[in-house]
């Protein structure tokens, strides 16, 4: 469970302020969340989904959410960060569905659509062993209580959680990029979940847990 | 398929969190998500089990048009956007018109009385309807009565209103412009009268949040808002 209010950074207080405000219908404050947001939740969408287009979209679409949604934000439950960022990964993955429904953009290259360098194909990065999401997944857990649970999945579970979590893969994508069969891909996602709750759930590990 | 048995819940949710929940499955699950509090539950724990991860990945400004295209579909003017220019709820004519409506015959009422005998001023009533968006967690509707000198407050729930143990009702003034005060906590059952100079000086609505035992800690709203009222002017 998240740690109470009295408890929050300030940075989370500010923004839980800017939040209530929001909810009553503050523009201002509204304006204010955003511009104190919408690079980490850019940043978490576009790697979910790389077209810069269509991640703009989903980050519209999220705040267009959030200011519908404001007044149910309840910060007994949620950080706000935690709030916001868990609407910006359900929209992106929502996303790629949207995307896998249009023709045009089935292959992924998008040339000459306004492409970073980095983004341009994601299918090319897949079967070279990326290690960009196993290190965002390492970086996490260094500065994160999860150190410890991180540390003792396998290789092949954190590379599952990974992909799946800040890539947005399926299983079946799993196990196209790890050549794996997709029951063996299946089983360690299911284990690597498991162990992370049987982890985190431990009291023993709850020492580094401050904020 | 039995999606309340606990284990099943929360397998599913962990996937729907992590992501690998995908086509019909996920859609199947976001449309029991509203109904089903077990999975919500689930969902939101598996959310603050996870949410570490997203704080290692690196920071990306979007272009300055995403912000103009928010503002637009939400605040355009009505002629720039004619189908969506979607509004607060309680900023629809309709719900307003029937207030008003309420609350002329209200005042008619009070009217009569007043001719009666004649305060300094007439009280206000103010209806704090029920917030559609957080209506499933909490169905909370009021009538608050401010009397004329403005020094008494006087709420009242319309039915009942469900509170969960640790938790406590915070009636707020809230400015046209500016931070909500907190006018204190409130009853769930039977009327709260509240003592204050000046209640709504610089107040455009009341309205009511749901706080840990003791009210806000932060002494800004920072639970959901169940109820709102706009005062007439």
């Amino acid at each position: 469970m998240s740690a109470s209010p009295d408890t929050w950074s300030e940075r989370s207080t500010t923004l839980a302020h800017a939040l209530a405000r929001t909810g009553l219908g503050d523009r201002a404050a509204f304006a204010t969340l955003y511009q104190a947001t919408r690079s980490h939740l850019f940043g978490v969408i576009l790697r979910i989904n790389g077209d810069r287009n269509q991640a703009e979209d989903v980050l519209q679409e999220v705040f267009v959410n959030v200011w519908r949604a404001a007044q149910s934000f309840d910060a007994n439950r949620s950080q706000p960060l935690t709030w916001l960022t868990s609407i910006a990964r359900n929209r992106a993955i929502d996303s790629l569905r949207r995307r896998k429904t249009e023709p045009e953009t089935v292959s992924l290259f998008k040339a000459g659509a306004n492409d970073d360098d980095d983004d341009i194909d994601r299918l090319a990065h897949l079967p070279s062993d990326d290690a960009g999401p196993l290190q965002l997944l390492q970086q996490a857990a260094e500065t994160r209580a999860l150190t410890h649970c991180v540390g003792q999945l396998s290789r092949e579970q954190q590379q599952c959680v990974a992909l799946a979590f800040y890539q947005g893969l399926t299983h079946a994508e799993l196990a196209q990029h790890l050549a794996q069969p997709l029951g063996t891909v299946k089983s360690w996602v299911r284990r690597a979940l498991a162990a992370l709750k049987d982890c985190l759930a431990r009291p023993a590990t709850n020492t580094d847990r401050g904020t | 398929m039995d999606y309340s048995r606990r284990e099943l819940a929360d397998r599913l949710a962990a996937h729907y969190v992590l992501g690998t929940l995908r086509g019909p499955a996920r859609r199947r699950f976001d449309a029991l998500l509203p109904a089903h509090p077990a999975l919500r539950q689930a969902v939101h724990a598996w959310q603050e089990r996870l949410a570490p991860l997203s704080t290692s990945v690196p920071e990306i400004p979007p272009s300055d048009r995403v912000w103009q295209r928010i503002e637009a579909q939400l605040f355009a003017p009505p002629q720039a956007a004619p189908a969506a220019a979607p509004q607060r709820w309680w900023q629809g004519l309709t719900l307003w018109r029937s207030l008003s409506a309420l609350s002329s015959a209200g005042a008619l009422g009070l009217l009569v009385l007043a001719l009666q005998v004649p305060p300094p001023q007439a009280p206000v009533v103010i209806v704090l309807g029920a917030n559609p968006d957080t209506a499933q967690a909490m169905q909370a509707s009021f009538v608050a009565s401010v009397s004329g000198d403005g020094r008494v407050l006087v709420l009242r729930p319309i039915g009942d209103v469900p509170l969960g143990s640790g938790r406590a009702l915070e009636l707020w003034a809230v400015p046209a412009q500016g931070a909500p005060r907190s006018l204190g906590l409130v009853q769930a059952a039977g009327a709260t009268t509240l003592l204050r100079a000046e209640l709504l000086r610089n107040t455009a609505a009341l309205a009511v949040s749901v706080e840990p035992t003791g009210g806000s800690p932060t002494g800004a709203p920072t639970g959901p808002i169940v109820a709102l009222g706009k005062l007439q002017t």
